[in-house]
């Protein structure tokens, strides 16, 4: 009967303990999911298409890699919700991904207006959210748990003008008269808003013409009338519809304008405006963008290429190819999945070396208190015979930059 | 202002309006005989953007003659959409559920044919990249874009093709008579059902072909009816529900108020002026410009 009661009592201490002796492996092999909120349909579903294959590429490196070691080798998931074509349906695609199971982080969603929106969930369910939008309201309302990789959209306006005048004075030129035509998207009006208060008076250019719209554009031929009036030597460019962006170059080519244009993101320099209007008319465009390929990721891009069957890589898989590897290394510092250990990693983090840090330049990632990523810089891409390149700045240039004829 | 520039505007917005029109005669066609309100036609109309396109990369077809070439397809695939669905719906029964009916289904095809176009095709924008559509006709200060003065041009003679058919042919005055009175064309012998599939078939091959004049100068991507879906309605309540001249008149006016309001107000509100002319319109005139106080098309 003792011997009975002696198996009963270790049989019993056996199945209580066996669950903390397996609970460890069983959360090491747990698998890691990542939310992507990002518009898989509506007018900007191209962008998140791309976004998707970025990190779908990132995801399979970790993966294949022996995945997240801190974690016993754990497995990165991906949980895509479409953020569709209005702040709403961002809203609430994040709202049900973030709910409906335990994400350890997102990532997303592109358009600056859906971010703002998304970013406002993930907070108040403290998920960690990485983000490549541009619009500097993203990271000025006192968020714990968003973080923004791309240089802010002033920041950016600032940047750019001063290395498109740096770049007509080489080529002697001068700038004195600028042009701002594009949509009233977040991103776009951030970038317009100090041009015209400060940055361009500044450097003593004048501005001629303003031209704003509310996607979608119905013809272009008032705005390029106005441009061919006013003859400026640089036009500042944010069109983020395709079609709206398209009907302006159309026109710009059917009155035979001869102008500098610096586009403000990049939507800009997508394989499908190859296609729509022929590489001649796209030739010397150039654009500012928070990333896209430099010197050194060749390997990068020819996998990207291969995988994808995209002709060339851009900022939208490659932010999201980042983001997925920074959230990675944050889990690899934080030794966990908890979206607030994340967090607290990503606050700290200070990264210098890994296919994050390569790929958003200056190659160093770190967060200042708001979320910012410290010295962030933009870079200025151009189309060369149909095929974007990073020129600007010439340390990390995969060409030379060439000055509109 | 000058007049040059003032005639650029009014060019502008005649080009611009001219496929708005052909847009919108088919809904018109379609709500003056069905009674029903077709809110996929938008997405019909980028089907036919999508068959221009391939025509034009696989077939080497022109586009202009792509528009055209879409009609045959898009009348069978109208007449099949209606059999399948919507007669189902329509002729008979209490009219407050069919309509409600109705309404559900045109939505859910919409919804099916954008999102199956994003699946199969992906989201990729595509254009045909067509000579004309960077190119333009110079008549003295002004510039016409060419590939909008063809699509203008080749909308002007789809109306009047429609039109003709509606007032000069035994099928025209068939459709005329079971969008008038339904019953006594029954008494007739017009047979209303087919009646309304050769409406349906019609007014889906007519969005069709202005969907492929639009593929001539604007990118093709599954969700570009949403761009216009809301412009092809306000045309035919503004030109008269039902009324198809209405709602030639309706897209031309559109494409005018569209341009003439950057004169007065800056381009970010440039469809305020077309809806401010709606409720103008709709104010003084209830039933639209052309409209009776009956269905007629």
């Amino acid at each position: 009967m003792i011997c009975l009661a002696r198996s009963l009592a270790l049989t019993l201490v056996l199945v209580l303990l066996a669950p903390m002796v397996a609970v460890p492996v069983a959360v090491a092999a747990e698998d890691v999911k990542i939310a992507l909120v990002a518009p898989l349909s509506g007018r900007w579903a191209r962008q998140g298409q791309l976004k998707k294959m970025g990190a779908e590429m990132a995801i399979e490196e970790i993966n294949s890699q022996g995945g997240i070691k801190a974690l016993g080798g754990a497995k990165i998931v991906l949980r895509e919700a479409d953020a569709g074509d209005s702040v709403e349906k961002a809203v609430s695609a994040a709202q049900r991904v973030l709910t409906r199971e335990k994400i350890s982080a997102g990532i997303g969603s592109w358009l600056s207006s859906f971010t703002l929106g998304v970013t406002e969930v993930a907070e108040r369910l403290q998920v960690p959210w990485l983000t490549l939008s541009y619009a500097d309201s993203i990271t000025e309302r006192g968020f714990k748990y968003t973080f923004q990789s791309s240089p802010v959209s002033s920041a950016q306006a600032e940047q750019a003008l001063d290395l498109v005048v740096e770049l007509a004075k080489r080529n002697n030129r001068q700038i004195r008269k600028a042009a701002v035509v594009g949509d009233n998207t977040a991103a776009t009006v951030f970038f317009f808003k100090p041009l015209r208060e400060k940055l361009l008076a500044a450097k003593g250019i004048e501005l001629v013409v303003d031209e704003v719209w509310t996607p979608p554009l119905a013809d272009a031929t008032s705005i390029v009338q106005k441009i061919r009036a006013t003859q400026p030597d640089l036009v500042f460019y944010g069109a983020t519809n395709f079609p709206d962006s398209i009907q302006v170059l159309q026109k710009v080519k059917e009155f035979g304008l001869k102008i500098h244009i610096q586009g403000v993101g990049a939507w800009l320099v997508t394989p499908e405006y190859v296609k729509t209007v022929g590489k001649e008319l796209l030739d010397n465009i150039q654009t500012v963008v928070a990333a896209h390929p430099v010197k050194g990721q060749e390997e990068l891009v020819k996998k990207f290429v291969q995988r994808t069957g995209e002709p060339f890589m851009t900022q939208d898989p490659l932010c999201t190819y980042a983001h997925v590897w920074l959230i990675k290394e944050a889990i690899e510092q934080a030794k966990s999945a908890d979206p607030k250990a994340i967090r607290d990693a990503l606050a700290k983090i200070d990264l210098t070396t890994g296919p994050a840090a390569t790929s958003l330049a200056p190659g160093r990632i770190r967060f200042d208190e708001r979320g910012r990523r410290i010295a962030a810089v933009p870079l200025i891409v151009q189309w060369q015979n149909g095929e974007p390149f990073t020129v600007v700045p010439q340390s990390l240039a995969t060409r030379p930059v060439v000055w509109h004829k | 202002m000058v007049a040059s520039d003032l005639a650029q505007y009014v060019a502008t917005g005649l080009l611009v309006g001219g496929v708005y029109a052909l847009m919108s005669i088919g809904l018109a066609l379609i709500f003056g005989v069905m009674r029903v309100v077709n809110f996929a036609q938008g997405d019909f109309m980028m089907l036919g953007m999508y068959l221009t396109y391939y025509y034009a990369v696989a077939g080497h077809v022109d586009p202009l003659l792509g528009a055209l070439l879409t009609i045959p397809p898009f009348f069978v695939l109208g007449l099949l959409v209606h059999r399948l669905f919507l007669a189902r719906v329509t002729g008979g029964g209490d009219p407050n559920r069919e309509m409600d009916a109705q309404l559900i289904l045109t939505l859910g095809l919409s919804l099916v044919i954008t999102n199956a176009t994003t699946m199969i095709l992906t989201p990729m924008p595509r254009g045909i990249n067509a000579p004309y559509a960077t190119k333009a006709f110079v008549a003295g200060p002004l510039l016409l874009n060419q590939a909008r003065s063809y699509a203008f041009l080749m909308a002007l003679l789809l109306a009047a093709a429609v039109y003709v058919l509606l007032t000069r042919t035994d099928l025209g005055k068939a459709l005329r008579a079971a969008a008038d009175d339904p019953e006594a064309a029954g008494y007739q012998g017009i047979d209303v059902r087919t009646m309304h599939g050769m409406a349906f078939g019609i007014g889906i091959a007519l969005v069709a072909a202005a969907g492929g004049l639009l593929a001539t100068y604007h990118p093709i991507e599954p969700n570009v009816a949403v761009n216009f879906i809301v412009l092809m309605f306000v045309a035919v309540v503004l030109g008269g529900l039902g009324s198809v001249p209405g709602a030639f008149v309706g897209g031309i006016v559109i494409g005018l108020v569209q341009s003439l309001t950057l004169l007065l107000l800056p381009l970010q509100l440039q469809n305020v002026g077309v809806f401010v002319t709606f409720l103008v319109v709709l104010y003084v005139r209830p039933q639209g410009l052309f409209g009776r106080r009956v269905r007629a098309v």
